[in-house]
């Protein structure tokens, strides 16, 4: 008796605190009609894109935060921006850029032509310290012609800088506020970060000062998750709207089969790349390398380690570039032409291994390989390298790999082929020198070299693409304007309207 | 040599249901681990992408997982992983830590006592997660470095039992006559602390390598696991997870295995500390 | 008397002695982790002139020992830097994660608690009986379960299939309706595992208290055994548990990181991973530092505690 009555007494709080607790339960984030939750799984380190590498600060700054002059399109188009036009001399060294009039920085300063100066000189100087800044190296001068007008002079033409205009490097800053980059961020767009809470959200809050089209959703936040499962459950009792990249494929049926719920299908720029060490090791030998191609079932690859989502590419250029070309048939599946290429080797019981970053992509696209290896005789020892800093350390920077599995995700990262230093370990003269011409030629120059070069690495077999990472979002069916592709660094939110 | 105390309870007792239990779901888990060195239905690492997801069947007893891997070989050669993950964790422990509390339970060195067991305490201050997180930092993730690091932070547990026992023997009188006798420290030791705390360093063991186990599964589901593809239920589990609305069953199987093995251990541990200790049992 | 005294100077020398060894060895620790901080910060197509200064800024060119010196230097001063990848003052930061976990793991040991108690005293008064055999039982199978898929089984039930509770989240106390719909499950999961643990502790203290001569008399005097147990029986037990849980403290405040990612939430175990990743050591060091500090005086109070409350321990 006595230990019933006891029972019940040490129980009684624990029904009220079950009570108290689904009591307040009902689903509220993101339910009124202009706020949006938006669920991404790498949260920024910190808000400073000039000094830190990776997308996840351009993913929630650019453009929303941040502006260019030049912008793109969904389908990869140069559209104005700050610049409402422009001209090009016929030397193409020469950019003439009238600016948008009355545009205010969220500090209340005035975007103008000097701040445009301010800007792109800034991307020069040792203030910039990202591997992109790269892409200003070309610009010899910036003129400030009046308070809306700017002339930019290019040491060489380049078809690429207008292009490279429209990423992280084009963003315009004020002169007074670069002050505290890592943590206030500063810009013209249509929102300013309000709120960030650590380790789990950023919420940015629209301008009403805004120059242009006031954006629907008055309040953003991008939340952050560690696990897949979690962001899907999250987006299933109604906590977040937009699933911005899934990171849990296989888990799609159960949105595509639910009315609530709208999938969107795009492409990206990230390369799935199984990179070979061309430089050193069993995989100098061409014959090897194309063994490993030959013995690949790209089609089964993308099945099962992704649930089939991503589009097999046969070389470094998504379908989005002007110069791509469809080198899919170049390495057919053909296990038997792959055992007679290491035959001709002469290295029967080949053993290699493959360095994988610890990202789901990369593990379970790693194991079908090792598995396919094995079926031709090659014995692939998966090591799991801790992402980003042992990856980083141990197989970009001492090469220390035969095989790994990155994507890569720059826009236009192809020109790494020409670069002998990079992981790969690629050195072909011809290659080098037909990339370097495509960036100084005409337009249709740059598609014939690049063409080349896309093919010369591909007959090299200077790497596999596995497949190109898909763009994979789920939102409440009610939501329409989210982003159909990610080929920029930037989730732009800009235009997500809720019915 | 006399016969130790110890032996002398264990022949008299009778085996407890824990006991029992216990032994026969750890059987189940070893049983499994032996099998899966001379059979396995598939090849547990081979990926076919024809046969993904499949349910239970004739095919596969226990169906495949998203690589089309069958989910039956995997649980029998997870069980290698499980018993090698409790083995290494534990064994670590134990050789380290058993020593340690002797010595410091013997030396006639204060400071030495009071160095290893203050170091001891310092030890006991690192969680076992942190210290596993912080060596897959440091060695990168794999099963081995993993379970050192919770052997590791398990070494105090077994310096601490170790400790006490050999001074509760070292008061004993025949211990206070071998010293007479003149034997060596290193012989006393050897002959008579030993075999009396051998017992509840077996228990420790057994409860420890559950905890082991556990471990593995929560480091896995970190991503400071066992490396893929080499089959292991905590890895099993966290692969799984995502298809807990198609394919809950996928989640199921680890688990399960997962809780013979733990809840196996525990009940052996129980079980032998009964059998071993029966002033405890008395007092149930 | 005075013994006493110098048993306590004695403890706090060792406890300083202790927490300036673990400064050592957590430091020595962050200094052989492979990966450069500067060069994460950089990403993959850094120039190398670019990671020179960048370890200039951040100090990471120095000596060890200097490097050494100047962070344990702030440590007394209760600074314990700026993070590389952030920018901020890492002080602020852990102690923003600490608070959100310091709830969850409080709530959890409630839950533990109040499940813990009553069942283990429970079993141990009904110890030969079915009921016992019960509870025992079921609290092994508590402590079988993994404790990520109990909560990913409790999310699917009473998040997605019910629509109870959120899935996870965190939303902080000054909401406090939103925030304890938050808490619920995590705390359960936790608590739940931890419940089953601590209930084989409460059941064998019982135990042991319904053996000593005190409770005996009281019962044969004719207090009714319920009154008995409360006044002094789960006092008594009540030592040897609520040392159990100060010595877990710090076990259950990084155990919960593998919880705060099933349930998304931002607390130090999160923190801790994310660090790790991005070799932002300062944040790192901070919070072993803090944890095994923590470990350490739980431990100092607890040996203070059992010199002042126990007298035959005095003068050993």
């Amino acid at each position: 008796m006595l230990s019933k009555r006891l029972l019940k007494v040490m129980a009684a709080p624990l029904a009220l605190l079950l009570a108290a607790c689904s009591a307040g339960s009902t689903a509220t984030a993101g339910s009124t009609d202009t706020s949006l939750v938006v669920a991404f799984a790498v949260e920024p380190e910190n808000l400073d894109f000039t000094k830190t590498a990776g997308a996840a600060i351009p993913q929630v700054l650019l453009n929303n935060v941040y502006e260019g002059l030049v912008t793109v399109d969904d389908d990869g188009k140069i559209e104005p921006a700050l610049a409402t036009k422009w001209t090009v001399s016929d030397d193409q060294k020469t950019y003439d850029f009238t600016l948008r009039d009355g545009v205010t920085f969220s500090n209340g300063d005035k975007f103008d032509a000097d701040a445009v100066k301010f800007s792109i000189e800034r991307v020069k100087s040792a203030e910039w310290t990202v591997a992109l800044k790269s892409g200003m190296d070309v610009v010899e001068k910036v003129e400030v012609v009046s308070p809306t007008e700017v002339k930019v002079v290019l040491s060489k033409p380049s078809r690429d800088w207008l292009f490279r205009m429209t990423t992280r490097i084009g963003a315009m800053f004020s002169p007074n506020g670069v002050a505290d980059l890592a943590n206030t961020a500063i810009g013209t767009g249509p929102y300013e970060v309000a709120k960030w809470t650590r380790g789990d959200s950023i919420e940015l809050k629209a301008r009403d000062e805004y120059w242009g089209d006031k954006p629907a959703m008055k309040s953003v936040t991008f939340k952050y998750f560690d696990d897949p499962t979690a962001m899907n459950n999250a987006l299933l009792t109604g906590s977040v709207n937009v699933i911005g990249s899934m990171q849990a494929p296989d888990s799609m049926s159960q949105f595509k089969n639910d009315s609530r719920f709208k999938v969107i299908e795009g492409i990206t720029n990230g390369e799935v790349v199984l990179s070979f060490n061309n430089a050193a090791g069993p995989l100098q030998d061409i014959r090897i390398r194309k063994a490993i191609k030959y013995a690949l079932d790209r089609k089964a690859i993308v099945d099962t380690a992704w649930n089939g989502y991503g589009t097999l590419i046969g070389s470094m250029v998504p379908p989005t570039d002007p110069w791509y070309e469809d080198l899919t048939g170049l390495y057919p599946h053909d296990p038997e032409k792959a055992k007679s290429l290491l035959a001709e080797a002469g290295t029967p019981n080949l053993e290699l291994r493959l360095r994988l970053p610890n990202i789901p992509y990369a593990v379970a696209a790693g194991q079908v390989v090792k598995s396919q290896l094995a079926d031709v005789g090659i014995t692939a020892t998966i090591d799991l390298l801790e992402f980003p800093a042992r990856w980083l350390d141990v197989v970009f920077k001492q090469h220390d790999y035969d095989m790994s599995i990155i994507q890569h995700v720059e826009p236009r990262d192809i020109a790494q082929f020409g670069n002998a230093t990079y992981y790969f370990g690629y050195n072909n003269p011809k290659v080098q020198q037909l990339l370097a011409e495509a960036d100084q030629g005409t337009a249709e120059q740059q598609n014939t070299d690049m063409k080349a070069a896309a093919r010369q690495i591909a007959d090299d077999a200077a790497a596999d693409w596995l497949f190109l990472f898909p763009y994979l979002a789920v939102t409440d069916a009610n939501l329409s304007g989210v982003p159909k592709n990610a080929i920029t660094e930037s989730f732009d939110v800009t235009s997500i309207t809720r019915s | 040599m006399e016969p130790t105390r110890q032996d002398q309870r264990t022949r008299r007792r009778p085996l407890g249901p824990t006991f029992v239990v216990g032994a026969a779901l750890v059987g189940l888990v070893v049983l499994f681990a032996l099998i899966s060195f001379v059979w396995t239905p598939y090849d547990p690492t081979r990926v076919d992408p024809t046969v993904r997801l499949v349910g239970p069947g004739a095919e596969h007893w226990l169906g495949t997982d998203k690589f089309g891997r069958d989910v039956f070989s995997q649980l029998l050669v997870g069980a290698r992983t499980t018993l090698f993950v409790g083995f290494i964790a534990v064994g670590v422990a134990a050789v380290i830590g058993t020593p340690l509390g002797i010595l410091a339970a013997m030396t006639r060195w204060r400071v030495l006592s009071e160095l290893v067991m203050r170091g001891n305490d310092l030890l006991l201050a690192f969680p076992a997660l942190l210290l596993a997180i912080m060596f897959g930092a440091v060695f990168g993730a794999s099963t081995l470095t993993a379970m050192i690091a919770i052997g590791i932070a398990t070494v105090p547990s077994f310096a601490r039992l170790a400790r006490s026992g050999t001074l509760q023997v070292m008061a004993t009188e025949y211990i206070t006559a071998a010293r007479v006798a003149g034997r060596s420290t290193l012989a006393i030791a050897w002959r008579h602390v030993l075999p009396n705390i051998g017992a509840v360093v077996i228990v420790q063991a057994s409860v420890s390598f559950a905890i082991a186990v556990l471990a593995e599964a929560a480091l896995s589901y970190l991503g400071f696991g066992t490396v893929p593809p080499t089959p292991s239920w905590g890895r099993m589990l966290q692969e799984s997870q995502q298809f807990i609305f198609d394919k809950p069953l996928l989640l199921l199987w680890p688990a399960l295995a997962i809780a013979v093995a733990v809840l196996g251990f525990n009940l052996l541990g129980d079980g032998l500390r009964d059998l071993l200790d029966p002033r405890l049992e008395e007092r149930r | 008397m005075s013994n006493s005294i110098r048993q306590l100077a004695r403890r706090a020398l060792i406890l300083i002695a202790s927490a300036a060894a673990a400064s050592v060895l957590v430091f020595g620790f962050m200094s052989v982790l492979p990966g450069d901080p500067a060069e994460i910060a950089l990403g993959v197509n850094a120039t190398p002139d670019a990671v020179a200064s960048l370890r200039a800024e951040f100090g990471t060119d120095r000596p060890l020992y200097v490097q050494y010196f100047d962070w344990a230097d702030g440590l007394l001063r209760w600074d314990f830097g700026k993070s590389y990848v952030s920018e901020t003052a890492v002080g602020p930061q852990i102690a923003d994660r600490l608070a959100v976990t310091a709830w969850l793991v409080g709530a959890a040991i409630l839950v533990a608690l109040l499940i813990a108690i009553p069942l283990g005293t429970l079993s141990a008064l009904r110890h030969r009986r079915f009921t016992g055999l019960v509870v025992s039982g079921l609290s092994q199978l508590g402590i079988a379960v993994p404790a990520f898929v109990m909560g990913i089984a409790l999310i699917f039930v009473f998040a997605i299939k019910l629509g109870l509770v959120p899935s996870g989240g965190w939303t902080p106390p000054t909401e406090p309706g939103k925030f304890l719909s938050q808490l619920v499950l995590p705390a359960l999961s936790l608590g739940l595992i931890q419940g089953a643990m601590l209930t084989r502790y409460v059941r064998s203290a019982i135990l042991e208290v319904l053996r000593e001569d005190y409770m005996r008399t009281a019962r044969a005097k004719g207090a009714s055994s319920m009154r008995t147990l409360f006044r002094h029986g789960l006092r008594n037990a009540s030592i040897p548990v609520v040392t159990v849980l100060g010595l877990h403290m710090t076990t259950l405040l990084i155990g919960s990181v593998v919880i705060e990612r099933v349930f998304v939430i931002p607390g130090l175990g999160s923190l801790l991973l994310d660090a790790v990743a991005n070799r932002d050591l300062l944040v790192v060091q901070g919070v072993v530092m803090l944890l095994v500090i923590a470990a350490l005086t739980i431990n100092f109070v607890v040996d203070v505690l059992y010199v002042v409350l126990d007298p035959r321990l005095r003068g050993s």
